[in-house]
């Protein structure tokens, strides 16, 4: 569904960005990344979705060069950013309506998902408004709405669970278990470690823009461990290497 | 309260014209870009001094030495009023950072006069353009007192309280009124232009001289003083004084433009705070069933998108718009006016139907909105860029907005123009052709030149609708090609020699935006912002 083959993106100026980072994130997965602040999985993602260019490596979502066909890319993915940014001139209905004209969405279908999605997000009511007058959290429920409209084969989520309420929180997480068992693949970044080993089949864990490791969940913790120590672990493997 | 006014005036003062920028980045190639805004306003200040300072020598040279101050003062005043109408919302009441600053132990007193201060510098800095010429060349050429230099310096600081003070009451009271309604940004460009055309209107008819009879060029700047000093005395008396050295009359400007400013200062900031309030609140009805839902296609949805956001900003509307209304005030004229005697007094021949044209190809083309489309998107740039849009697409959307935009205001002109000149012919064929031309090259070249110098990462749009180097470039491209154009062909007599002008400029418009498109449609987006 997505490999990463030696993706390097460095910014002009400064020491971050991600160095020869290779993954490979299967139909079915749900896949955490993990890293501490500034260790490179925005820059990732943001490769992913066509957000920034990289200086070397490909990228290919189900088999299609990022880089070669950007727009076939883009048809399969959904992005949610970790602060949602939305167009605050708009109102929700005519954001979404504008997402979903953008990716062609029949008009029979993208009701019936807005209808569905909205109900469960409990936003339907503020559709008309404009996105101004929305919460953190209504934006984000928005961003999810407008993310799954199109019905990605695969969403790249970035912080996903940040301001949401735990109704949203539960309902978001189906919903990502949903799309893997049809057949389609998660790739979420995220802090909360807790979330992450209960959630996710496999993880990575990033630091300093360098895969530090990854696998599957079930041989990470195997070890009756959990990700929390296993992540202090790593990390301070790693630090110990370096020095 | 003083410390609080110096840290925020501080704060907003240290990134006007993107000097934090410059300071504090690390990557050369965009440091370089960020040069270029103050590199761009040094070089437009240095050609504008230079024009001001030939401007008051011939003023020495027909011995009208005594007016000199007065017509610069009132020069310098209308600038800083007109464009203190259009941006004193913006920049008074702008909303990026006020959360922040309200949950901080800072009173809206000393917000408001941080914002007054940063008003004040951009307009102290107009006023020493302006005026600083005529001090320097009335004092090469008269040999004045020290006083003289005393009073002319010390006057140019007071120069913008007044102008400045009567714009930001006049924006205040727009933005007041309209914060309870909504369509905010909306109403507020349409008044802000609104009250600007009323205004230089009102005064100029309050002003207007019996007819008078013109012969020498020395009639016409008396004629020109008399009706300036009707319509802004205190231009005259702070004028006067300073030549004069009549320091009673010195001081009663200075008290009468302080004791204002003051007490204007004083009003906005006790009701700043729920003006502020007012404005950002947006009622939320909480009451949407959802209905049919319509498809559109892919441009279609974008265009509505680029109005949106172009209404949405009272900034982008009030900056964007001047020209095409007055591409249409300047249309009427001709319907109004005796356009013929008035050719007829300029000392050399000038066909007005050969020109026409290009005044008013310079005129619509007076700040594109796509000269700041892609800055406009700031924060929300990586909705586009994620989404499966083309670089054509995206770029096409915010040409066919501006050709839409501008698309009603050309068709009237045009419509003003053929009752006005009645043109014949080839003239008739120019007067529609030539502003198509230039209208698309513009728009395509306000792209090219965004493109080159984007600001994604603003937090006031005034800093990218009046400030970034894409809004001075870009916007002034059309215009300053059509104007060279115009006096070029102006000079010329032959009918045969102006056709064939015309199609050679046609010919390289036409390549040059052909060019220009195709150049843009191959950048890579991903690399902005």
């Amino acid at each position: 569904m997505l490999t990463l083959e030696h993706v390097t993106k460095h910014y002009k100026g400064s020491q971050k960005g991600i160095t020869d980072l290779s993954l490979y994130i299967a139909p079915g997965d749900i896949y955490g990344f993990i890293g501490h602040n500034g260790a490179g999985k925005t820059t990732t993602l943001k490769c992913i979705v066509g957000i920034q260019g990289f200086d070397s490596g490909t990228i290919y979502i189900n088999g299609i060069d990022l880089n070669k066909e950007p727009l076939k890319c883009k048809q399969q993915i959904a992005y949610i950013p970790d602060n949602p940014d939305l167009y605050e001139y708009l109102t929700g209905i005519q954001y979404l309506n504008f997402i979903a004209d953008i990716f062609q969405v029949k008009a029979k279908e993208r009701k019936e998902q807005i209808q569905k999605y909205g109900e469960a997000f409990e936003i339907i009511e503020s559709l008309g408004d404009l996105i101004s007058t929305y919460s953190h959290g209504m934006k984000q429920k928005l961003a999810i709405i407008s993310a799954l409209v199109h019905q990605p084969r695969l969403m790249v989520l970035d912080e996903p669970f940040v301001g949401l309420d735990p109704k949203a929180t539960i309902i978001l997480k189906d919903i990502m278990r949903k799309i893997c068992k049809e057949g389609g693949a998660i790739f979420f970044s995220t802090h909360v470690l807790d979330v992450a080993e209960r959630l996710c089949n496999k993880v990575a864990i990033i630091k300093d823009g360098s895969l530090v490791t990854s696998g599957n969940m079930e041989e990470l913790i195997k070890q009756g461990k959990s990700l929390e120590t296993i992540f202090m672990e790593v990390i301070k493997e790693n630090n110990a290497n370096t020095n | 309260m003083l410390t609080q006014i110096k840290f925020l005036t501080k704060l907003e003062l240290c990134n006007l014209y993107g000097l934090n920028k410059i300071r504090f980045l690390k990557d050369k190639k965009e440091k370089k870009k960020a040069i270029i805004v103050p590199v761009i306003w040094i070089i437009l200040l240095f050609f504008c001094f230079f024009y001001i300072g030939s401007f008051s020598y011939s003023f020495i040279c027909l011995g009208l030495e005594e007016i000199i101050f007065t017509y610069l003062i009132i020069i310098s005043s209308i600038l800083v009023f007109v464009f203190g109408i259009l941006k004193s919302a913006g920049l008074i009441f702008y909303k990026e950072g006020y959360d922040i600053l309200c949950a901080l132990p800072v009173t809206g007193r000393a917000i408001v006069a941080s914002r007054f201060i940063k008003m004040y510098v951009e307009n102290l800095l107009i006023a020493l353009v302006i005026i600083m010429p005529g001090v320097v060349v009335y004092a090469w050429h008269m040999e004045p007192t020290y006083l003289f230099y005393l009073l002319s310096i010390l006057g140019i600081l007071f120069v913008p309280c007044l102008p400045m003070t009567c714009s930001i009451l006049i924006g205040t009271f727009i933005t007041k009124i309209s914060s309870k309604i909504n369509y905010k940004s909306l109403i507020v460009a349409v008044v802000s232009i609104f009250m600007v055309f009323v205004i230089m209107y009102g005064t100029l008819s309050i002003s207007a001289l019996e007819e008078v009879k013109i012969e020498t060029l020395e009639e016409l700047f008396s004629v020109g003083f008399k009706l300036l000093k009707k319509m802004y005395p205190p231009a005259y008396w702070l004028g006067m004084a300073i030549i004069s050295e009549d320091i009673l009359q010195y001081l009663l400007y200075i008290g009468l433009s302080v004791g204002i400013f003051l007490l204007v200062f004083y009003g906005i900031s006790i009701s700043f705070h729920q003006i502020c309030r007012n404005l950002y609140s947006n009622l939320a009805k909480h009451n949407y069933r959802l209905g049919i839902v319509k498809e559109q296609s892919i441009l279609v949805s974008q265009v509505k998108r680029e109005f949106r956001r172009y209404f949405s900003s009272s900034v982008y509307v009030a900056n964007t718009i001047i020209g095409p209304i007055m591409s249409c005030v300047f249309s009427g004229m001709f319907l109004v006016m005796d356009i013929e005697s008035i050719i007829g007094k300029i000392p050399f021949s000038v066909k007005i139907n050969n020109i026409v044209p290009f005044i008013l190809s310079g005129i619509l083309c007076t700040m594109t909105t796509t000269s700041v489309s892609i800055s406009m998107e700031g924060k929300n740039w990586w909705i586009v860029k994620s989404l499966p849009l083309s670089v054509k697409s995206i770029l096409d959307a915010k040409i066919l907005m501006n050709l839409l935009l501008l698309f009603p205001f050309y068709i009237l002109s045009e419509i003003l123009l053929i009752i006005g000149l009645q043109p014949k012919g080839f003239e008739f064929f120019w007067l529609l052709f030539i502003p198509m031309i230039f209208i698309l090259f513009s728009c395509i070249y306000g792209i090219t030149i965004n493109l080159c110098f984007p600001v994604m990462d603003w937090e006031n749009e005034v800093s990218v609708v009046k400030q970034s180097a894409s809004a001075v470039l870009g916007g002034m491209g059309g215009f300053v090609l059509a104007a060279l154009c115009a006096m070029g062909i102006g000079v010329i007599q032959s009918e045969l020699v102006i056709n064939i002008l015309n199609i050679g400029i046609c010919i390289v418009g036409g390549w040059g935006i052909m060019i220009l498109y195709k150049r843009n449609n191959k950048y890579f987006l991903r690399n902005l912002g």
